[in-house]
């Protein structure tokens, strides 16, 4: 049983790194210091040149619609290395960075295309893991 | 190891119901650590990229530095090189935050300004010749490409012990508690149908000492 123990631990420490609330990119953007406190209670930064690039990518009127850090889904249901991006203008974003068209209110990407994501915004987008 | 699995379960269908809800867990679990284990090699990947990168820049620059440095104390003399960059003091003001990865605390080292105009750098202008200015102006550089290039050293490290550690949970479920728990859910499986057929047979026996009876 103790197995059990750890393991549903383990389970509950995967998403500690999600924020506990999700900014706008306009806040992030008037923001000094433009941060989030994860479910840890610790501080997750964003990088300016990043926000800048966003700000870039995104018209004006949505960045009040795009939430950061942008959250890549990973689901085993969907297969592995299938990640998903919900929220219209976070599917946007993510679809203008990697040139694909996204219609709607979410976005399939694979393992290639999330490591340009993230390499292109480490600190703007996070993992979360689809509990099952 | 079905062995191992099959002393200590007692087959009842209780037993059977609680070992579905823990294979399940487990194959969740596992398929999560999976997932986690194939992002964090993404990232390992990519930092280590980037590594390679701020390596050879950073190298690249300090040989310049470097050159730029030989050239300066032809010039002014190594003791008054020396002297001059005993004048020039300075701290310089590095913000160090946080960034998660799953979970990971990685540093981010952000530098107001590692350059300096030659104003502020502390030797005196009237006394060193302009190359002076050229090897501090390329040592500045240098150090602001070695800070770079620590942040990113230190997030490797942090990426490797946390691929390291779920490496081997992914390890022990998917070759220790998985095939245990499904040989023990095997074991009592047939068991349990072991027993149903004895069931079975046993009133057929009665039903068959019945009517000859009757």
């Amino acid at each position: 049983m103790n197995v059990d123990r750890v393991l549903k631990f383990e389970l509950s420490r995967l998403n500690v790194h999600l924020p506990e609330r999700r900014i706008s990119l306009k806040e992030a953007l008037e923001s000094t210091k433009p941060q989030v406190a994860t479910r840890d209670g610790s501080i997750h930064r964003f990088k300016r040149e990043e926000l800048d690039l966003l700000a870039k990518t995104v018209p004006e009127a949505d960045w009040g619609r795009l939430h950061l850090p942008i959250l890549i889904a990973l689901d085993p249901k969907l297969g592995r290395g299938v990640a998903r991006i919900t929220g219209g203008a976070e599917a946007k974003v993510v679809g203008q960075i990697l040139g694909k068209k996204s219609t709607g209110e979410e976005l399939l990407i694979y393992r290639p295309e999330v490591a340009v994501v993230r390499r292109k915004l480490p600190t703007t987008t996070q993992y979360f893991f689809v509990p099952g | 190891m079905a062995a191992v699995a099959t002393e200590v379960v007692t087959p009842t269908r209780m037993e059977l119901l609680k070992l579905k809800h823990r294979v399940n867990l487990a194959q969740r679990g596992h398929d999560l650590l999976k997932e986690k284990m194939d992002a964090l090699i993404i990232e390992f990947f990519e930092v280590l990229r980037r590594i390679g990168e701020a390596r050879k820049s950073a190298l690249k620059q300090l040989s310049l530095a470097y050159r730029a440095l030989s050239v300066c104390s032809a010039v002014m003399g190594t003791i008054e090189t020396r002297q001059a960059s005993r004048e020039a003091k300075r701290e310089l003001e590095v913000e160090i935050s946080t960034r998660h990865i799953m979970g990971i605390v990685v540093p981010t080292l952000e530098v107001e300004r590692v350059e300096r105009d030659a104003l502020t750098r502390g030797y005196s202008l009237h006394t060193t010749p302009s190359v002076l200015d050229e090897v501090s102006k390329e040592f500045e550089k240098a150090l602001g490409l070695l800070v770079k290039l620590a942040e990113l050293e230190e997030s490797a490290r942090a990426i490797a012990r946390e691929l390291e550690r779920t490496k081997r949970r992914v390890n022990a479920l998917e070759y220790i508690l998985i095939p245990r728990l499904k040989a023990a859910l095997k074991f009592i499986e047939m068991r349990l149908d072991e027993m149903e057929r004895e069931n079975f047979s046993r009133l057929k026996r009665i039903k068959a000492m019945l009517e000859a009876g009757a």
